[in-house]
């Protein structure tokens, strides 16, 4: 079965509408976000909710981030910082040797950041200098020093898209609101629709703004199908919950049968339930089964 | 803490009088150093110097609300053609309500 075929059709939207676990780390918080990179100091008191996050912030958050003792991870709204990733303007450039040092403004405070030259590293042709009033996405971990605080920076790039600068303080925002209230109990996965879209070269160069609207206006939606399920797809679902599926999944034709839909429809039902992460293939790739208890 | 600059836009001039404050609208005029933006409502700034702004695009300027609800323009960044000013309408508001991450007082 070749689901690349409907790739460049309107199924793209369903993704980017940000339903049921497709779209950001605002619901799979405490995922698996830079895992790899993870705990370069390797603290061992982490917990494991935090231990491997990548959490967006303003520099506010960053400066009244609580310390409980001097050795001991920041906090911010009670839970331990790992990653953190901010956007903001530059506001100066000291380049030494070693370090590049940059102060940092994004409306809501100011603050250092320090990236380590490495040695080994290709100079950065002219091009590539960040400059001052220029809007840089950074990653990086939050360190204290003689007690000012500084956020040592793993990666600095330009942003190129402006729309990423409010984006960030709203996926901010979302994170925050998630942390101190909970998550949203009936649009727990529309919102999940603020998070990350990345396109192709990872970093969210192109960050889809999609979602906010359904966050915000979409009230009385069915609890029943996914956001923005498309008529074959609940209609795929209706049949599905009809009968109790085997746990070797069901085969395609069958699910036609069952839905009345043609074998066409039913994959174009499946390529969208796919995308939102709610359905997979069992004995080979004509066998699906839907997790229709995650709907 | 004097180095924040709330986001704002043109029906919040008003209760930012005196105050530097960060200001995103889409430029509709220029004459000489005065320009025309477009932010939920029509600002008018002020730039030192002659400026670069381009009709059309979305600008981001950092500058000081008089109170004629005029805007001394201290630095402006261009943002672009494709900046959807839904969004940023949108983030005001949320900057508003839960100031906790973003601004004092």
């Amino acid at each position: 079965m070749d689901y690349g075929n409907y790739g460049g059709g309107g199924y793209t939207s369903y993704g980017a509408g940000g339903g049921v676990g497709a779209g950001g780390f605002s619901i799979n918080y405490g995922g698996s976000q830079g895992g790899s990179q993870a705990s370069p100091g390797g603290s061992a008191s982490r917990g494991g909710r935090s231990a491997s996050t990548l959490r967006p912030v303003t520099i506010k958050q960053v400066l009244e981030a609580t310390q409980p003792h001097p050795e001991a991870e920041f906090k911010i709204d009670d839970v331990e910082l790992t990653q953190l990733t901010l956007v903001a303007q530059i506001r100066s450039v000291s380049e030494q040797a070693t370090n590049h040092t940059y102060k940092m403004d994004d409306g809501t405070g100011s603050l250092e950041v320090k990236r380590w030259v490495e040695a080994t590293a290709i100079p950065d042709g002219p091009s590539q200098k960040l400059q001052p009033n220029q809007y840089v996405r950074v990653l990086g971990t939050l360190k204290a020093f003689g007690g000012k605080r500084h956020l040592g920076a793993h990666h600095i790039r330009p942003i190129t898209d402006f729309n990423e600068i409010h984006y960030h303080l709203l996926e901010a925002t979302a994170i925050h609101l998630q942390l101190t209230k909970g998550p949203p109990e009936q649009f727990g996965q529309t919102t999940g629709g603020v998070g990350h879209q990345m396109h192709g070269q990872g970093h969210g160069r192109d960050v889809a703004m999609g979602g906010m609207g359904a966050a915000a206006g979409g009230g009385g939606g069915s609890r029943q199908y996914p956001p923005d399920a498309s008529f074959h797809c609940k209609k795929l679902i209706d049949a599905v919950r009809s009968k109790p599926q085997h746990t070797d999944g069901t085969h395609v034709n069958t699910l036609a049968q069952m839905s009345g839909l043609s074998l066409s429809e039913v994959e174009k039902a499946i390529y969208e339930l796919t995308a939102a992460g709610l359905v997979y293939t069992t004995l080979d790739d004509n066998h699906v089964k839907i997790l229709e208890e995650q709907i | 803490m004097t180095e924040q600059t709330p986001r704002i836009n043109a029906p919040l001039l008003q209760q930012y009088i005196g105050r530097t404050i960060r200001l995103v609208g889409k430029v509709s005029d220029v004459q000489g150093n005065g320009a025309t933006l477009d932010s939920s409502g029509v600002v008018t700034v002020y730039l030192d110097r002659d400026s670069n702004l381009k009709i059309g695009n979305a600008v981001e300027i950092v500058g000081k609300v008089n109170p004629d609800l005029t805007v001394k323009v201290l630095t402006s960044t261009d943002f672009g053609e494709n900046l959807d000013m839904r969004v940023y309408e949108d983030l005001v508001g949320i900057c508003q309500q839960y100031k906790e991450i973003f601004y004092d007082s």
